[in-house]
């Protein structure tokens, strides 16, 4: 029987309470632009998103001012979004622009309003508990791949996780054992590079003899390795720049894994994929090889979420010397939860961290060969 | 149950073997660093080294890619705090020995 003070005990700091200030992705706009409203519970609350003749995408709180019906069940009248009680109509600014039975609008008829920004095709919203705009130097840097008719579209696939606040899915970034016992990848060299709001992960990977398919096709080639340079920008949109190595060729994706949280403790996942068309590979075959990625992903994240779901919350993690930074970059994370007056340098200040894959590499290896022999029995 | 921390917290790894002063041989920035085995480093660095980089501040953003315009790391300073940990003024927390090319130890 061990005593209490042998026992390490995992602890837990308050949750936060608020929500991350930054650029959170909602979606496609293709997905948005139906001139339908649309509900997104986001943030603690109820938005309404809704594109009106002028093509225009608005986010605005889903509760009427008036007596409080769901602007989310109404109706898109022109550029105004119609409740579906009585008929109030709400402009993408916040403001009632007109009201069908009345005289005039009263005065201070003002709901909020999220700023919105519509890039790569995708729409984000500004969140800030203050209330302050975007800052013109904090932005999601630019995809020019997306348009480009030599990658695919957007496969894109939306998820949501309950039980979980979302900085579980952010410590990934630096987990990276997790990635083999997890994501069946076999992560050769990682480093991490925090600096202001941004947060990197540069990471080869091996393929896995012991995951690969039993026969190669040519519709299911051997993934030699992996190189990959993923990167949150702000709390929650993370862009991954995959190269996948086979035997004759390199094929370069784009991944997007993003998220934004519903409350404390549940949030919706999205992640987003593009292919480069190589030249011999047709049209068909890069949307093939977009759609088996983003299964892979799927399987992946699913993978986490089982973990997520049964897993504590814990702010004292025990790590050994070949975990990531884990702590670091919670002190990162932390940047987008206080005021923005209340950031420190320490948040924000350049931090590397590249681990030792030696021994990780001796374990794993040993561990592929051990389930390549029970394979063959 | 006591009143939960509220504070960032300091890495666990740090307890025992905490990081340590290092300066560039090659812009006299002064980092943080810290050595776990010859092939991990931990690096802070302050807003003022940064500003006094040389390789951070000759790195040019010019690719079309996303996640490719970043400072990757000064070969310098990596330079600097290897020779640093085998000069024996970084520690290096794992006991192995220094690895060598065993070509050149026939
Ligand atoms: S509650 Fe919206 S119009 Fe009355
Ligand atoms: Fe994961």
């Amino acid at each position: 029987m061990t005593t209490h003070d042998q026992i390490r005990q995992i602890e837990v700091d308050a949750g936060p309470r608020r929500f991350a200030r930054g650029w959170h992705c909602l979606g496609l706009a293709r997905d948005l632009t139906d001139g339908k409203p649309h509900q997104i519970n986001a943030f603690g609350q109820k938005l309404v998103v809704f594109a009106g003749e002028d093509g225009t995408i608005n986010v605005l709180d889903a509760y009427c001012r008036h007596m409080g019906g769901d602007l989310s069940q109404g109706i898109v009248k022109g550029n105004e979004i119609a409740c579906p009680f009585h008929d109030w109509r709400w402009g993408g600014d916040g403001r009632c622009k007109q009201i069908p039975y009345a005289r005039r609008v009263p005065l201070r008829a003002r709901t909020a309003s999220w700023p919105t920004l519509v890039q790569d095709g995708m729409l984000f919203v500004w969140n800030d508990p203050q209330g302050n705009p975007p800052p013109a130097d904090v932005t999601i840097p630019r995809i020019p791949q997306v348009d480009d008719d030599r990658w695919t579209d957007w496969i894109w696939y939306e998820t949501v996780i309950e039980g979980a606040n979302c900085r579980e899915i952010v410590d990934n970034v630096v987990d990276m054992a997790h990635f083999f016992y997890i994501h069946y990848s076999f992560p050769t060299y990682f480093k991490n590079v925090f600096e202001g709001t941004a947060a990197y992960q540069y990471m080869d990977g091996a393929g896995r003899d012991d995951v690969r398919p039993a026969t190669p096709s040519r519709n299911n080639p051997t993934v030699l390795g992996t190189t990959s340079v993923a990167a949150y920008h702000g709390p929650s949109f993370m862009i991954d720049e995959v190269t996948y190595h086979y035997e004759d060729l390199d094929v370069d994706t784009i991944l997007i894994n993003c998220h934004y949280p519903i409350d404390e403790n549940s949030f919706v996942l999205q992640y987003g994929i593009i292919v480069e068309k190589k030249d011999g590979i047709s049209d068909a075959d890069a949307e093939l090889m977009a759609a088996k990625t983003g299964k892979f992903i799927k399987y992946g994240f699913e993978q986490d979420v089982a973990i997520w779901k049964s897993k504590a919350r814990i702010d004292n993690p025990l790590l050994c010397e070949e975990d990531g930074p884990v702590y670091q970059l919670r002190r990162w994370y932390q940047q987008f939860y206080v005021d923005v007056e209340d950031v420190t340098p320490e948040m924000t200040d350049r931090f590397e961290f590249e681990i030792d894959t030696t021994r990780p590499n001796e374990a794993w290896r040993a561990e592929v060969e051990q389930n390549l022999a029970a394979r063959r029995g | 149950m006591s009143t939960p921390r509220t504070d960032v917290r300091l890495d666990v790894r740090l307890e025992a073997a905490p990081m340590q002063p290092v300066g560039c041989g090659t812009c006299g920035a002064t980092v943080l660093a810290r050595k776990s085995s010859w092939d991990q480093t931990t690096l802070q660095w302050t807003a003022a080294a940064l500003a006094t980089c040389a390789e951070r501040r000759t790195t040019t953003a010019g690719s079309e890619r996303p996640n490719r315009n970043a400072f990757t790391g000064c070969s310098a300073l990596t330079a600097a705090i290897r020779a640093a940990a085998v000069a024996g003024q970084l520690d290096v927390q794992s006991d192995e020995p220094l690895p060598t090319n065993p070509e050149a130890h026939p």
